[in-house]
């Protein structure tokens, strides 16, 4: 409890100083909340554009989450995406339910996570910089697909060829055209679920002992490198539901540089969140509002560009961080 | 009479509606050694935050040198010349020992390398002064013994000019030689004129050194005593308030002539550079305790380490490991603790933080860890919380762990009932073989006489229990034989009908 008060009041200084640094940049702070916030709620498809801005962040920050748990620091969500984002595009030529094929494309991006626990686990490899090799490696072999052996050759563009129309998720007409569907309602429940699921299950309490303590959890029977290997495949799989979001939601197809570093702004995400599976969703809705607002910035202001959204962040994690580090004395 | 230098007046403090101190009233005299004891949970360490400041009290008063004072923290109490070693060390293990003591020095920051020569040649000076040995300043503070580390903590303290000194359970994770040093300290301190508050579960403690004794029950004062006019049994019974026998006195039945022998470990050998094994051979029968006695670092410790998990020591251990399983003795060699559990072996490990529990986990979660597998406590992969949580009542009332709530977190629990949990833990479910490690490390002398008791009633019941304690005394009160460690060598088992502490105590220091 007093944790959340913490954080909105990190939260709030945050704005603050973001707002100070308008000031300082010379342009007027009320144009600036202006422009962010009306941008996010004046109509039906403006707030379906914040929730689609929202969801990849929901399954990012899990995947960051979900390992930081088992005490693994995932920077690889970005090319889990990506590579459950190619499966996605691909398997639809071998598979006709699209059941299979989300299934399939999870189940490959959680393999290709599950690499990194397993090079932790097996050769001793430190999971931080395996994950940011196995990131250039996913955009290398995407992008060698999607303009070689999967390249759409109707396309000028580094992409696939669209997917047949039985595979796409339908937007909710309720916004008015914003692709924002069943994802982002999956998206919504899934911390919830995955709190359950960690406090619940046996799997979740082996991730979080090896977490706490990983000696007293090895002497207990648990052994930490399947552990690892399973926190990385979830995180894996989690992340690859941006991928099936883009194709089966969104472009349709795979195009080369569709996400705009959410698996690295998912970090940011599970910071804010400070871990906690609950806080995930204000999190990412708060860094997708940001995301989404900052766009109106260049059209409405003469000098402020939509990377005021990446400073604003920042800001507010460093004193959401601040405001958590100051520890009045226990009573 | 001068004024007393620590005063306690209706001290109060409580945790929600808990009250781990109720009006506490007491004084301690200047240039004395001051003993606190009580039950696990009695709110001794509770009292000692309080007035080193480590928490706010919620009422009373504290009065230093005859001064009213409110304790504003650890900083503001060294200020005052009052400094605290706690239960559980507070030293940065990666750094050396003369880092820990320069850190927290307020006006060292950019200077500190300037400094260091400074402090290190102050240091020396006043270890030699003083008359506390210590050497290791540059060696890193997890690699140095525990003796050492507290002899820092004390020399830290007196470094930043401290006149009382707190010591939380000291002497719970000492040897008896380092108990022996410490006490010397102890007196050296006093014979300087400081004034040393020194708490202990173990009460031969406070009748050999201190000068005076308050005792605690359920977060009280029963009452304050000058040391000379009270002794052990007094003490004991005002503490726990009933009489406590501070030697088994139950029954005791005899091994059967052919009881099954349940441990054989032949020519066991353990590379390690700080703990080795050399060799070490030996077996335990059904109905019988074998004790694991030696100096800290004679290879005691890692042969039970490596006992409890022989799947960790791959590649750098050698020699037989068999159990008794059904009717056959099995290889566990290799066996990692999933085996060892199917095998029905019941392990409580020896660091109570970093081998058997998980801090941040409550009561119910930490009963949980390593019944993960057990078909009473999951199903289909999910936990049973109702099951777990019974057994957990259960072993509450069965041990009289305090608070009497399960979903208590570990770390807001006191030390004593936490190693309660940990052996309500080994004994679910029944073993048949059971390895202890320092089962009454740290618990009041009432619970140490229900523990001792209930490891007894596994012995008549026909168990085969391994006993590792650096407690002689509680080893020659158990044990039918007890194995002499020297040098990473087993060197010797002796039985029941030979023990002596003298002799003992001769065979550990490595003379025949
Ligand atoms: N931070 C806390 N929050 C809630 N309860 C606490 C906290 N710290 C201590 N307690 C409770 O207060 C009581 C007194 O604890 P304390 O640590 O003072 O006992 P103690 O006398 O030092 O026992 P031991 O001999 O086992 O160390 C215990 O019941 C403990 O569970
Ligand atoms: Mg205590």
């Amino acid at each position: 409890m007093k944790d959340i008060l913490k954080s909105f009041l990190g939260v709030f200084i945050g704005l603050g100083v973001g707002l100070l640094v308008v000031v300082a940049v010379g342009e007027n702070p009320l144009v600036v909340l202006k422009a962010m916030t009306g941008a996010l709620v004046s109509s039906p498809y403006d707030i379906g554009m914040t929730l689609f801005y929202t969801t990849p962040l929901i399954f990012t920050g899990l995947a960051v989450a979900i390992p930081l748990r088992a005490g693994l620091f995932n920077i690889g969500a970005e090319g889990q995406l990506m590579v459950g984002a190619m499966a996605a595009a691909v398997l639809p030529q071998v598979v006709s339910s699209p059941f299979l094929a989300v299934f399939g494309a999870i189940l490959i991006s959680g393999i290709w996570g599950g690499l990194i626990g397993w090079l932790k686990a097996r050769r001793g490899a430190h999971e931080v910089i395996v994950s940011i090799l196995m990131n250039f490696i996913a955009v290398g072999i995407t992008s060698t697909l999607a303009n070689g052996m999967f390249k759409d050759p109707d396309s000028q563009l580094g992409e696939t060829a669209p997917v047949a129309e039985v595979f796409h998720s339908v937007p909710f007409s309720f916004f008015a055209g914003a692709p924002t569907g069943v994802y982002t309602v999956f998206a919504l429940f899934l911390p919830y679920l995955l709190y359950g699921v960690m406090k619940r299950s046996v799997w979740g309490y082996q991730l979080r002992a090896v977490g706490l303590n990983e000696t007293a959890a090895t002497l207990y029977g648990i052994e930490r490198g399947r552990v690892w290997i399973l926190a990385m495949m979830a995180a894996g799989a989690v992340a690859g539901f941006v991928g099936c979001m883009e194709v089966f939601g969104n472009a349709h197809k795979f195009r080369m540089g569709f996400s705009p570093e959410w698996g690295f702004s998912g970090i940011a995400v599970a910071l804010l969140a400070r871990g906690k599976f609950s806080a995930i969703v204000p999190s990412a809705l708060l860094f997708g509002m940001i995301s989404k607002g900052s766009l109106a910035l260049e059209l409405e202001t003469e000098k402020m560009t939509r990377e005021y959204a990446m400073v604003l962040q920042g800001i507010i994690i460093l004193s959401v961080t601040l405001t958590h580090a100051y520890k009045k004395r226990a009573k | 009479m001068s004024h007393p230098i620590v005063e306690f007046r209706e001290v109060s403090k409580s945790f929600g509606t808990f009250f781990a101190n109720k009006n506490l009233s007491f004084a301690i005299d200047p240039g004395t050694i001051h003993g606190l004891i009580g039950e696990n949970g009695a709110g001794k360490s509770t009292a000692m935050k309080g007035l080193f400041g480590v928490h706010s009290i919620d009422g009373g008063q504290i009065f230093i040198r005859g001064k009213a004072v409110v304790p504003q923290g650890p900083k503001h109490m060294m200020g005052l010349g009052v400094g605290m070693v706690h239960q559980h060390f507070m030293l940065a293990g990666s750094e050396t020992a003369l880092d820990n003591v320069i850190v927290g020095e307020e006006h060292v920051g950019l200077f500190q390398k300037i400094r260091r020569g400074k402090v290190l040649a102050e240091l020396q000076a006043l270890s030699a002064q003083s008359g506390i040995p210590f050497q290791a300043w540059n060696t890193r503070v997890q690699d140095l013994s525990v003796g050492d580390q507290q002899r820092l903590e004390i020399l830290k303290l007196l470094y930043r000019g401290s006149d009382v000194f707190i010591l939380d359970e000291p002497t719970a994770v000492l040897t008896p030689q380092e108990i022996n040093d410490l006490f010397a300290t102890l007196k050296r301190l006093k014979s300087a004129g400081k004034t040393v508050v020194l708490i202990t579960h173990k009460l031969k403690e406070i009748t050999e050194v201190t000068d005076a004794v308050t005792v605690l029950r359920r977060g009280e004062v029963v009452t304050t005593l000058r040391t000379s006019e009270t002794n052990a049994s007094a003490l004991a019974k005002t503490m726990v308030g009933r009489a406590v026998s501070f030697t088994y006195s139950g029954p005791r039945t005899d091994v059967a002539p052919d009881a099954k022998v349940c441990v054989e470990v032949k020519n066991l050998r353990v590379d390690d550079p700080f703990d080795r094994v050399k060799s070490a051979s030996f077996f335990v029968k059904s109905g019988e305790i074998l004790g694991f006695a030696g100096v800290a670092g004679n290879g005691q410790s890692q042969t039970f380490k490596y006992l409890s998990n022989p799947s960790a020591f791959r590649g750098r251990s050698s020699g037989d490991y068999k159990t008794l399983e059904g009717a056959a003795l099995k290889d566990q060699t290799h066996a990692d603790p999933e085996q060892l559990r199917h095998s029905k072996i019941g392990i409580a490990p020896e660091d109570r933080h970093h081998e058997a529990l998980v801090l941040d986990f409550n009561m119910n979660e930490n009963f949980f860890l390593g019944q993960q597998s057990d078909a009473r406590y999951q199903k289909y992969g999910m936990i049973q919380k109702s099951s777990v949580r019974e057994a957990v009542v259960r072993a509450i009332h069965e041990f009289d762990i305090r608070p009497k709530a399960p979903e208590h977190p570990l770390k807001k629990m006191s030390g004593g009932n936490q190693q309660k949990l940990v052996m309500a833990r080994t004994l679910d479910p029944a073993p048949e073989i059971l390895y202890i490690a320092q089962p009454t490390r740290g618990v009041d002398v009432g619970s140490i006489e229900r523990i001792h008791a209930e490891i007894m009633k596994l012995r008549n019941e026909g168990k085969a229990i391994i006993l590792l304690s650096s407690e002689l005394e509680e080893l020659m009160d158990l044990c039918d034989r007890i194995a002499v460690f020297f040098d990473g060598t087993l060197m010797d088992t002796v039985h029941r009908p030979d023990f002596d502490l003298w002799t003992l105590g001769q065979r550990l220091g490595g003379s025949q």
